[in-house]
This record gives C-alpha cells, sequence and structure tokens, in this order.
C-alpha cells in the first residue's frame, strides 16, 4: 500500500463565502415544477494563497462525483492536500482507509479495502465539513464504503465518485442521521463487464433537517448488477428529497439495475421528495424501481401493541434500529463516536449506552 | 381450580358489519393448560385477538377479567404489558426494524425483565440454542424473509424472552413441517417449565397437543362455544371430528329460533 498527504485540514475561519448552484443534479432532469431537480448550498471559502497543494494523480478527473462539478472545484480548493491511497494488487487490507476532505482511493486488481467516511463526533463546531472522496476499483476488486453523516457541523457536504472495472464488487452502506443539512452525491460508473454494485442508503431526518441525496449509477459493462435500497425516517418538518437515477448505457447489455425505497413518515410536516429514474438504451438490460411511502402500517403497529409497545414507542423502535444498523457497521472508534452522539442527541443517554453495550463496545474503547 | 387469571364472561364481539363471537364464557387459571378446538371460521383466533384487545373487533357485550382486574377498555400494549401474549397464526413482516433492536425494546418495557444489555444477548444466546436458531438472524429484519417455520420459532422466541403469565398460541403449529414443529413444542414446553405460565392453545390438529398435560378442553362451533370438558374430550374430537358438535349447535341455533 502507498500512501501520501499532509493531512491538513482546514482553517477555522473562512475569509468569505460563495454559492454552489445546481448541486446533486440527475442525469436527467424533469419534474421542474416539483424544483426538485438540484440544490443550491451557500459554503465558506478559505484562502489558500500561499499553500502548496498536492493534487491526486490525473486518471482521478475522469471520476464523476455524485454532487457535480461545482462541489468537486470547491472542495479541491479548500482542502489543503489531497490524500491520496493505493491499496497493491491482491493485497486485503484489514485497516480501514479513512477519508479526508479530498481522497482518490486506487485498489488494484484483485485487491480488498474498506473505505470510511465520517463526520467528526458531537454537536457543531464548523459551519460546513464536506469530503470529496474518489475511488478507482481495478479488476476482481472488492471495495466497502461506509459513510456516516451524524452532525459535527451544521453543513455536510459528501460528494463520493466510483469507477468499477471488470468483475469489481462495490458495497456501499450510507448512514445519513442528520442533523442540519445535509447533500450527499455518489455516482457509481459500472464501466467493467459484470461488475456489481450494492447500495444500502438509510437516513433519518427530523427537527428542520435538510437532506439532500443523488445516487447515480452508470451500467456501462456488460452483465452488470446494481441494487440499491434506501429507507429511513422522516419527521417533524423535515425536508428530504432523493434523485436515485440508474443509466443502463448503450451496450450494457444483460444488465439489471433495481433501486427501492422505502419511506417512514412520521409527521404531517414532513417534506418529502423522491424520484427514481431508469434511463436505458439498450434492448437486452432489465430495470425496477419501486416506493413505499407511508406511516407505519396498521399491521404492524398491531404487532408491536400486542407486544407492549405504545404507538410513539413503535415508532421510535424505527428510529433506535437505524442507530443499532449504524453502530453495527461503523468499523472505527471515530465513526463510532460519531454516530453514538448522534444516537445520545436523539435517543438519550440512556438509550444510546444501552445501545453500546448491547453491542459489546463499552468495553472495548471509550467513545 | 386453582386462581383464576383469565376470567372471560358471555363475551359477544365482531367486526363492524359481523357478529362473530356469541356470549363467549371461560376461565383459565394460573399455570393450566387449555385447549381451544373447532373447524375453521369457529372464530377460535377471533377469540384470542379479543381476549388480546385487537381493535379490529368490537365487544358489543361482556367482560374480560385478567389477574383480577377489568382489561376489557385496555389497549393490547397495556395488556401485554400486564402479562397476556398472543403468538400469531401469520407473524407480521417488520421492516426496517431489526430483531435485536425489537426484542431489547420490548424487554426493557417490562420492569421485571430490565436487564444489562449483556445479559440480555446471553438470554437470546441461550433461547436461541433452545430453538436451534443461528445467532445470524439477530441482524435481519423482524419477521422480513423469514420462512414459515422461522416466523414460529421467532414468536417462541418471544414467548421464552417475555415470560408471559397466559400464552394464547394462535395455531402455531399451522403450516410447520415434522422438525419445526418439534421445536416448537419443545419451546412450549420450555414455557411451562421455565414460567409456569398457563396457556391457551387454539388449534383444530392435535399433533401440538401431544407433549401436553393438557387441563381442559373448549369447542367452538360458529361462535358459540358447544361443550367444555377434560383432556379426555381432545381424544374423542380425534376420533369423530367436530360433527358431533356442529349438530348440536345447529338443533340448538335451530331451538332458539
Amino acid at each position: 500500500m502507498a500512501e501520501s498527504t499532509n493531512g491538513a485540514q482546514q482553517d477555522a475561519r473562512p475569509t468569505g463565502r460563495m454559492t454552489l448552484e445546481r448541486v446533486n443534479t440527475p442525469p436527467a432532469q424533469t419534474w421542474n415544477y416539483l424544483r426538485a431537480n438540484d440544490i443550491t448550498l451557500t459554503v465558506p471559502v478559505h484562502s489558500r494563497k500561499g499553500d502548496v497543494y498536492f493534487a491526486l494523480p490525473r486518471l482521478f478527473e475522469g471520476v464523476e462525483c455524485g454532487m457535480g462539478q461545482a462541489v468537486t472545484t470547491w472542495a479541491e480548493s479548500q482542502a489543503k492536500d489531497a490524500h491520496y491511497v493505493e491499496v497493491k494488487a491482491g493485497e486485503k487490507r484489514d485497516e480501514p482507509i479513512v477519508a479526508q476532505e479530498d481522497t482518490g482511493v486506487m485498489v488494484r486488481a484483485g485487491a480488498e479495502a474498506t473505505i470510511v467516511i465520517c463526520t467528526p463526533a458531537g454537536a457543531p463546531t464548523q459551519d460546513t465539513t464536506a469530503a470529496l472522496v474518489r475511488i478507482i476499483a481495478e479488476r476482481e476488486s472488492r471495495v466497502h464504503v461506509l459513510e456516516f453523516v451524524c452532525g459535527g457541523s451544521e453543513q455536510r457536504l459528501d460528494s463520493v465518485g466510483i469507477i468499477a472495472a471488470e468483475d469489481a464488487r462495490i458495497d456501499v452502506r450510507q448512514f445519513f442521521l442528520g442533523a442540519g443539512t445535509t447533500a450527499a452525491g455518489l455516482a457509481v460508473a459500472l464501466d467493467g463487464n459484470r461488475a456489481r454494485l450494492e447500495l444500502t442508503c438509510r437516513y433519518l431526518g427530523r427537527e428542520q433537517d435538510i437532506l439532500d441525496i443523488n445516487h447515480v449509477v452508470r451500467q456501462r459493462g456488460r452483465n452488470t448488477r446494481c441494487d440499491v435500497r434506501e429507507s429511513g425516517v422522516l419527521d417533524g418538518h423535515a425536508k428530504k428529497s432523493l434523485r436515485a437515477t440508474i443509466d443502463l448505457v448503450h451496450g450494457s447489455s444483460g444488465s439489471e439495475g433495481a433501486e427501492l425505497e422505502n419511506v417512514l413518515i412520521l409527521s404531517d410536516d414532513v417534506t418529502n421528495k423522491t424520484m427514481p429514474v431508469i434511463l436505458c438504451d439498450e434492448d437486452d438490460v432489465a430495470g425496477n424501481h419501486g416506493a413505499s411511502i407511508g406511516s407505519v402500517g396498521p399491521e404492524q403497529i398491531q404487532y408491536l401493541r400486542d407486544r407492549g409497545l405504545s404507538v410513539q414507542e413503535a415508532e421510535e423502535l424505527y428510529v433506535r434500529a437505524l442507530f443499532d444498523e449504524a453502530l453495527i457497521c461503523a468499523p472505527t472508534p471515530q465513526s463510532r463516536a460519531a454516530v453514538l452522539a448522534r444516537a445520545t442527541d436523539v435517543l438519550g443517554s440512556e438509550v444510546a449506552n444501552d445501545l453500546v453495550e448491547g453491542l459489546g463496545l463499552g468495553d472495548a474503547e471509550e467513545v | 381450580m386453582s386462581n383464576q387469571l383469565l376470567r372471560v364472561s358471555g363475551l359477544s364481539a365482531g367486526t363492524e358489519d359481523k357478529p362473530i363471537l356469541h356470549d363467549v364464557s371461560l376461565a383459565v387459571g394460573t399455570g393450566e393448560t387449555h385447549v381451544l378446538m373447532g373447524p375453521n371460521g369457529a372464530g377460535k383466533s377471533t377469540l384470542g385477538h379479543v381476549i388480546m384487545g385487537d381493535p379490529a373487533y368490537q365487544v358489543t357485550s361482556g367482560t374480560i377479567e385478567f389477574d383480577g382486574k377489568g382489561v376489557t377498555e385496555d389497549a393490547a400494549d397495556k395488556r401485554s404489558l400486564a402479562g397476556i401474549f398472543l403468538s400469531y397464526q401469520a407473524p407480521v413482516e417488520v421492516p426496517g426494524v431489526p430483531l435485536y433492536s425489537y426484542l431489547r425494546t420490548i424487554t426493557q418495557k417490562r420492569p421485571e425483565l430490565k436487564m444489562t444489555a449483556r445479559k440480555f444477548r446471553a438470554r437470546v444466546g441461550e433461547i436461541a440454542d433452545q430453538l436451534d436458531m443461528g445467532s445470524s438472524f439477530l441482524t435481519r429484519e423482524l419477521n422480513v424473509g423469514f420462512s414459515g417455520g422461522e416466523k414460529k420459532k421467532i414468536e417462541m422466541l418471544q414467548l421464552l424472552l417475555l415470560r408471559p403469565k397466559l400464552a394464547i398460541l394462535d395455531e402455531t403449529d399451522s403450516g410447520l413441517d415434522v422438525d419445526a414443529l418439534s421445536v416448537v413444542s419443545r419451546g412450549i414446553e420450555a414455557y411451562r417449565a421455565d414460567c409456569d405460565g398457563a396457556l391457551l392453545v387454539i388449534t383444530h390438529n392435535t399433533r401440538i397437543l401431544e407433549r401436553l398435560n393438557v387441563d381442559r378442553t373448549h369447542v367452538m362451533v360458529q361462535g358459540h362455544l358447544v361443550a367444555e370438558g377434560p383432556a379426555s374430550l381432545i381424544d374423542s374430537i380425534d376420533e369423530h371430528g367436530f360433527e358431533q358438535f356442529e349438530k348440536a349447535s345447529a338443533i340448538a341455533g335451530g331451538d332458539q329460533a
């Protein structure tokens, strides 16, 4: 493995602000009247005068990132250094790679790596944090991406791009647990034949949270597969937009793509927008999408009541379940600390401690 | 009879447009095992759900007392916390909720069962071993993608974990193969042995009763309890079926008319 970075963090005080327009735009824009084709964000700008920037290898310039070029340009300009990691061919790297502001990971043929993207733990101490992560997965490699957005700033931007070569296997698990504004984009190009993606996205929006997600999967290779599953809970005055595009490009014969979203809405004041799109320019392909949006079903509620939970407790169970799953998946002390801090905020310290103890994490580390 | 745990008196209930249960009276003592039998569509499951407090059914007359208190007006969650457990014939799938989160939450709701998460995990592990269940099921969504037999095992797991005073088993044996039936029977035996709880077993199949010491047998036909007797009544039903009761019920219905 090769690794190079100066690991610099952003200066605390920005020298100005700028507006990023048309962020998280899907490949095919529609439903204009819903005004949901993109999001506009105001971000801080730090002066980098005099800094020497270590850029990623030029190969990474060809990686499409989910939030779009404006965010890529801004994030590159704000990071003091790029963080480049290379996992050698055939190597199975056990230690997770923790992504920084601008990170490029090259996973060579037959190698396996886990990449963790995580917000700082605790209450917001910064206006905006961001991660720009680009990954190139060579043939027969296996890449696991774990993404945790759990607060730590008023606004969070996560822009991720992945290119998968022949027989590469990519799995991505995203946990967007608030708070404030979360804008996240993921673009995955299944360029090689038989490349596969499994994407699981779990989210929580409550109070005044804004959640803006853009998923783009471009299936270019033959016999590629993608399975995208998003599910989450929305409460309070939360606003969520999800754009999910599966693009079955000309030449992707034999490929299959599926996308499914389940949204649980617990408040009348929630704004939920879901925009699934399947683009198809090939005959011999299959694309499916589905969505279920609503409150907890009466059968489920009755089952849970029969086991001693009130309606409110039954609904809270769905939120607890999100944190249980996030903690199970969190592979690093930092990611566990971030999830736990947010769980404490949402569920209270008693339940949060119970989550930690229940998963056997209590003695292992201070989180 | 030992102390009465459940007392159903003159209960009539049904859905909004259809009466199902008619003047049903039934008493189950602490630690007793009762069997409720009857042909399909007799109203057996409805009685189980009405005792549990399912709002899909409305009680038009009669009362339900549990552990010395009237519960007719109580919601299902209150009845559950009081110690009534209804095992579903077809357990409901709950996407988005892993089994671990669910079991932990319903256990922590009961002050008498509160325990540290570590002890809880150990307890769940013990029960899972008793029921021949692997450990990976804990991270799976509640009942989602489980086979019929696995779902019934999850019901038994909850029964043994929650240790209710009364367990109503609604056709727990239906759709099970021989091996799954054996595991479920073991679960019921363990409940009787460990918890000394009362059982009301709803079934029209006598195989699940082979390992149980039945105290009383009730027969329901067309929403009426038409017969009650000792365990030997089961043998009679095994031999002659429900026809004798259906005929008696039809005659009684004719007389009333």
